[in-house]
């Protein structure tokens, strides 16, 4: 309470040293999570955290801040179950409060295969220790007040899985949290500093276009990064990038399989409170919740086209409105004020990719988070910590290997994922 | 585009206001571009307010002396009319249910109910501005710094909830079922954005280069500020010939307003830029707040002429009622005939604070002095401004008039993919480099505008009650505050403040906001920067985003029958199928009968939702061949073969028949969901190939029916010449033929495990074939039946649906379903992955099973193993013939043996199944056969 009245700055600048143990490529929540889980639970601070602009500048502040763990595959599940609960607890550890309103999540199903679909989640989570059922109409109208139950629209809705743990948070505050306890434990932070190559020994071209697609990295070890503001020297790079993940992997010589699609978003005027639950419409493609400021926000499906593009479009804005008027009608005359996009790193299973790159020495990865990678940062960056600092690889995150895609065993998270939200 | 007499066009038609029926003591002749001729009553929170023709909601409630508008977002601090031009948060209302309406442009009509927001209980005396005494203990960044325990938060959270917000909807509220938005798609040559002096000199420019063109205006007139402040810009293009009087304008505008080769939409917000020149156009609605339509207009050329927002000075107090924007003003003045106050202080520099002198007095209210702003301390006053205070004296007044910084609208230019730069002599950030087919004229470059003055000025004044985001509440103080705590880098600053968050979109702060931080950093405002421009430039409704609620259904060619025959139907995408026939309440009954009619007799199912695609070409089957696991190219005329279609990971994308007509000559069926997507695949494959192959959808074109059981032969017998003795029609046969004598295509296949026929035929004869075959069946007592019976009969049979039984992640080896990839032919797609797969031991099986103790579980229910999650039911049903509940379902491989035990939870009880290998129905698969 005392910070109220004190002006101190959150993260201090430094000049860059010509060497750090650790480099961070990405300064979202990703990265700043990592920082600081290797500085907490390893006591690693000679740590660099470079950001090619401002702090959050990618999907950490370009996403709708949802917050749930109640995903599909028995992978899933108890990895973003982790999250959550670390989410919990992180205002109070952080001194910071992210504004994390644990206000129920609700995926709506408006087909009968969807309703299936709901089924083995919700049966899923609750094996795996996740709050979470199925619910139908008439709880569902109790619940939310303001959702069309009736039969009018096209896709009526016929049930949901309840999910009361999941929410929403302030995705900013995550950021500025981290990096100020990154910054309090020594962690330096580096803003407007872009890394343009990885250096690492072995193969003298060390080129993406050699290696073979996707999978087999040349051998070697990390030396250290280029960046725009000189070299540094580290044996450790990790790539917590998202949107470029591809991009900056190149620069390693480690072609990733993934590819670039924008998700895009939207937010109405402030409104007084409609809506206290997260409203998640798979078969919609949409979903809607209120912050509390009072606006709405609703976020779409990816793009159906690969792009880097940051640029909103309209058809995709008037799907949002359309659908979300299916489920609120009476916010017609409600307007929007801003649509955005951020891009995605989407996997062949809409799984990450997490951990340490078999045969290229002190290269992490913590990439390929599709639309779902706000939810997992604490969680990524807790567990791929103590992968780098102990050389093993956690139980927890082993089946998001890079490994997976060559081994063929994906994680099934695809088949849940109309809307991963 | 030719749409002359578009109604926002006859809207716009007036250009000149009418000035001889205003009954204002003060009136002043208006250009408000009012069509309606006499004055109308409406009513404020219950009261009857008079409004004359060219009053706005706002500008007719200060005529009748109302100057609280609304209450701050975060404080509750009355706010009066500051804009008076649709920009800044002041004056948001509830126009007839539409939160958030700003009353200052809102046209006026008779009947309108008008509510205040964010007041409690009203807006001059409102319980919620206690807040701002409390404002000390409530510094930038407030939320973030204190309930960080999660307790704490719980309880804090629901109140800062209730207390945010502006606007109020009614969840309960359920608009008709079709809300009159509309959505208009056109294209020109040339769009003019703005219709201003050097908008309307670009659309006469263009027009006479023989060009078609929009010019667009967000106004109800045509003019831009030359509306209301004629002596304001002294810089005019020459179709004004340098006469600035009222005449030249209604000249330059009665020739745009004739041009054939210009059409005009006036009330139009164009707000947005999207790739490809997309112009997203919204019309306000003549007869409701919410704007009713949008025109998504493609262009060739856009022309920015979007002009310039002024936005306010800061000084302690800035933001009390009675303290106004000069344009703001004079529009008062000039566009509604509202003086605007008695006695006003003008805040301002030389010319131009003597220029809106001028119109001041003109409008009979006295000037009780000009103050420079480097000299201003602050306002003084409580609910409305009593006057002024400089650094030499007190200045009286109940208006101060703030000659404000220009900041030119380049917001459109931006999204164009123009550059934005600063203009280091004017003191703006104007258009810069362009894009091809963007240009900028007038104000939106920064020409013709004064020179910015530094907004960041203090004068020891309080910095807490300055503010520089009227939306959001957020004072210089909090800025600078927020800036020292490392928040100085302009994106991070807007983030952690909210300033330009709110609903003014940064038209009123954007500009302070970049100077404050510059100041404060030691930055240039070059360097400083300025945040993303982002579409919509305006607010618009989501209802006018959706438009109208247009939801296609798609029903079959016999929909009519099903509906004669009384059946439930059932959404299959976009298509209507009937479930069952009969009483919902009966519908196990209803399955049963159905089921046994097609076992024992012969039942007859609509397929006509099924896509069909003709691929035709000396070089379909090689196409066929790479798409389709299976091969094709060898696949004999007159024959049919069951198909699947993976991805280059493996993964089963669709499934279907695939008939080979003729040499050149393919039928396919594919699910009903997946025909688009099984088009654009064969499409996206053979494109670039050079082969000679051609797709054809013919899905809408043909009806098809399955006549399947026993009798069916008998049944189809009659109705055709054809043979269809096994002989001559065996399994797997494809044969064209006439049936009812309708030229038709048949198919003998087993999907439900009977001998059958699927039979596909012109949609036009879709009741005439349908009834025959009733006739035909009926001394075999035929009945038609719907999807569930046939998931029943499938099920039976243990055959696969795609995406009920398989998902996005299911391969053709673990899906029981290893025979149709055939390994051994060239490449195909997904190839590689299923070889991989085959290689390898199978992580999860499709498999059937029969439940134990005869419990259904639902689809979706969960296989439990060892209290983990090992599986799912795909498909579970009571088998009539078995007399056992039966399923599909997806186990790990340990667990996949014929014989062996899984389990799950069914009503919280653990049940058990046993896995079964061969189909329930008719293993040695004899009966589809005969």
């Amino acid at each position: 309470m005392i910070q109220l009245f004190r002006k101190e700055r959150m993260w201090r600048t430094h000049d860059l040293q010509r060497s750090y143990d650790v480099v961070i490529i990405g300064a979202g929540v990703h990265g700043l999570a990592t920082a600081y889980y290797l500085g907490k639970d390893h006591g690693i601070t000679n740590v660099a955290v470079l950001e090619k602009s401002y702090l959050g500048a990618g999907n950490s502040g370009r996403n709708t801040a949802i917050i749930r763990a109640n995903y599909r595959t028995p992978e899933g599940v108890p990895f973003f179950a982790r999250s959550l609960a670390l989410y919990e607890s992180l205002s109070r550890e952080l001194e910071w409060n992210l504004l994390f309103n644990q206000c129920g999540h609700l995926t709506l199903a408006h087909t009968d295969s969807s309703v299936d679909g709901l089924r083995v989640r919700a049966e899923t989570n609750q094996i795996m220790g996740v709050d979470s059922r199925v619910i139908y109409r008439d709880e569902i109208a109790k619940l939310v007040p303001a959702l069309d139950m009736s039969d009018r629209p096209r896709l009526p809705v016929l049930a949901a899985l309840y999910h009361p743990p999941g929410g929403i948070i302030r995705h900013d505050a995550v950021v500025w949290g981290y990096a100020r306890a990154c910054d309090r434990m020594g962690i330096e932070i580096h803003p407007f500093t872009e890394a343009t190559d990885i250096h690492a020994t072995g193969p003298a071209s060390r080129n993406a276009a050699d290696t073979p697609p996707g999978i087999e990295p040349p051998e070697g070890k990390i030396t250290g990064v280029e960046t725009a503001k000189g070299g540094i020297a580290a044996k450790t790079v990790v790539n917590c990038t998202a949107g470029w993940a591809t991009v900056v992997s190149r620069m390693a010589g480690v072609s990733l399989p993934i590819v670039t699609q924008p998700l895009q978003a939207c937010v109405t005027e402030p409104l007084k409170p409609f809506l206290d639950k997260v409203i998640v419409s798979a078969n919609l493609h949409v979903y809607v919740s209120q912050t509390d400021r009072g606006d709405l926000v609703m976020g779409a499906e990816v793009d159906p086209l690969q792009s880097y593009s940051m640029l909103g479009t309209l058809p995709t804005l008037e799907q949002m409105a359309t659908y979300t008027l299916e489920l609120f009608p009476q916010l017609h005359n409600v307007s929007v004020l801003r649509q955005w996009a951020g891009i995605c790193d989407m996997t062949p299973d809409f799984s990450p990719i997490i951990g340490g790159v078999e045969g290229l020495e002190g290269y992490y990865l913590d990439v390929g988070w599709g639309t779902y990678g706000f939810k997992a940062g604490p969680v990524a960056g807790k567990y791929l910590a103590e992968c780098i600092a102990t050389g093993k690889t956690p139980e927890l995150i082993e089946p998001f290997a890079l490994s997976r895609f060559r081994n063929e065993t994906l994680v099934g998270e695809k088949a849940a994922a109309a809307v991963s939200h | 585009m030719s749409d002359k007499t578009d109604s926002a066009h006859r809207h716009g038609a007036s250009p000149r206001g009418s000035d001889e029926s205003s009954t204002s003591p003060n009136s002043v002749s208006t250009n408000a571009g009012s069509t309606r001729q006499s004055p109308v009553t409406f009513s404020f929170n219950g009261r009857p307010i008079q409004a004359l023709p060219q009053d706005t909601v706002a500008s007719a409630l200060y005529r009748a002396g109302r100057r609280t508008f609304s209450r701050s977002f975060k404080y509750h601090r009355p706010r009066g009319l500051l804009c008076v031009a649709g920009k800044c948060p002041n004056c948001l209302m509830n126009v007839d249910g539409t939160p958030n309406v700003r009353a200052c442009t809102q046209p006026v009509q008779a009947g309108m109910q008008v509510t205040h927001q964010n007041a409690y209980p009203s807006l001059d005396t409102d319980f919620m501005s206690l807040a701002e005494r409390f404002s000390w203990a409530m510094p930038v960044g407030f939320y973030y710094k204190t309930f960080t325990h999660p307790w704490m938060w719980r309880i804090a959270e629901p109140l800062i909830r209730r207390a945010a917000g502006l606007g109020r909807i009614d969840r309960e509220f359920r608009p008709e079922a079709n809300h009159d938005y509309e959505h208009v798609f056109a294209h020109t040559e040339t769009t003019v954005v703005g219709g201003g002096p050097f908008g309307l000199q670009a659309a006469l420019d263009a027009a006479e280069r023989g060009e078609d063109v929009v010019l667009i205006d967000d106004q109800p007139a045509l003019g831009g500020h030359l509306r209301y402040a004629p002596g304001e810009n002294s810089t005019l293009p020459k179709a004004f010939t340098g006469d600035t009087d009222e005449s030249a304008l209604a000249a330059v505008i009665s020739r745009v307003l004739d041009h054939p080769q210009i059409t005009v939409y006036t009330d139009a917000t164009c707000f947005g830029v999207y790739e490809g020149n997309l112009l997203a156009i919204a019309h306000r609605g003549l007869d409701s707040p919410a704007a009713q339509r949008l025109t998504q207009l493609r262009t060739d050329q856009i022309v920015v002429a979007t002009g310039a927002s002024e936005a306010p000075l800061l000084f302690e107090n800035n933001d009390l009622p009675g303290v106004m924007l000069s344009s703001g003003a004079l529009r008062l003045i000039g566009l509604h005939g509202v003086k605007p106050g008695e006695r006003a202080v003008v805040v301002g520099q030389a010319e131009r604070a003597e220029s809106t002198s001028q119109a001041l007095q003109a409008a009979g209210v006295t000037v009780a002095g000009v103050v420079g702003p480097a000299d201003v301390v602050k306002a003084v006053g409580g609910k409305h401004v009593t006057g002024l205070k400089t650094t030499t004296e007190l200045l009286a007044c109940d208006l101060v008039v703030v000659c404000g910084n220009w900041a030119p609208d380049a917001g459109l230019a931006a999204q164009a993919g123009g550059q934005i730069e600063w203009d280091e002599a004017r003191g703006v950030f104007a258009t810069g480099a362009l894009p091809p087919g963007v240009t900028a004229v007038g104000a939106a470059t920064g020409a013709g505008l004064p020179p910015s003055l530094d907004t960041a000025r203090k004068n020891g004044a309080n910095a807490k009650k300055t503010f520089v985001c009227p939306c959001e509440d957020v004072s210089l103080h909090d800025l600078s505050t927020a800036i020292a705590e490392g928040f100085d880098h302009i994106e991070t600053l807007k983030r952690y403040t909210t300033t330009t968050m709110g609903p003014c979109q940064g038209k009123m702060c954007k500009q302070a906001a970049i100077d404050v931080c510059a100041q404060e950093t030691g930055r240039t405002v070059r360097e400083t920067g300025r945040t993303t421009s982002r579409p919509p430039t305006a607010p618009v409704p989501l209802g006018a985003l959706a438009g109208p609620h247009l939801h296609p259904v798609k029903r079959t060619p016999l929909h009519a029958k099903h509906d004669e025959l009384g059946c439930v139907w059932m959404d299959m995408g976009e298509w209507k199928r009937p479930l069952y026939y009969g009483a919902p309440e009966s519908k196990q009954a209803s399955v049963e009968q159905e089921y046994w009619a097609v076992r024992q007799r012969v039942g007859l199912i609509d397929l006509s939702t099924l896509g069909k695609l003709e691929v035709v070409g000396a070089d379909a089957g090689k196409l066929l061949d790479k798409v389709y696991t299976n091969r094709f190219s060898d696949l004999r005329v007159g024959r049919a073969r069951y198909g699947v279609i993976c991805d280059e990971a493996g993964i089963i994308l669709d499934d279907g028949t695939v008939s080979r007509v003729a040499d050149d000559r393919y039928f396919i069926t594919t699910t009903t969901g997946n025909i688009e997507f099984v088009q654009e695949w064969l499409e996206w494959w053979q494109a670039g190939s050079g082969w000679c192959v051609h797709v054809t959808n013919v899905t809408g074109g043909l009806a098809a029916v399955n006549v399947a059981g026993p009798k069916a032969r008998d049944t189809l017998a009659k109705l055709t010449d054809r043979d269809l003795g096994n002989r001559r029609f065996g399994y797997m046969r494809c044969r064209r033929a006439q049936v009812a004598g309708v030229p038709s295509l048949m198919l003998r296949i087993g999907f439900v495990g009977e001998t059958g026929w699927e039979v596909h035929y012109p949609a036009e004869h879709g009741e005439h074939v349908w009834d025959a075959i009733m006739a035909a069946g009926k001394e075999f007592d035929i009945r038609p039946f719907g999807v569930e019976t046939q998931r029943v009969l499938r099920l039976e049979k243990k055959h696969v649906i795609v995406s009920v039984d398989t998902d996005a992640t299911s391969n053709p080896i673990e899906s029981d379903l290893a025979w149709v990839a055939k390994l051994d032919k060239g490449d195909f797609i997904g190839k590689a992955a299923i070889s991989r797969a085959q290689a390898r031991p199978p992580r999860e099986k499709l498999v059937g099973f029969v439940m134990d103790d005869n419990v259904l579980p639902p689809d979706g229910c969960v296989i439990i193993a060892d209290d983990r999650p090992a599986g799912r039911i795909t498909s579970v049903r009571h088998s009539p013939v078995n007399e056992k509940v039966i399923g599909l379902a997806w186990v790990s491989a340990d667990l996949a043996a014929a014989g062996g035990t899984i389990g799950m939870r069914v009503n919280g009880r653990l049940v058990t199944a046993t896995i079964a290998d061969q189909p329930f129905y008719d293993p040695a698969q004899e009966r589809l056969r005969q």
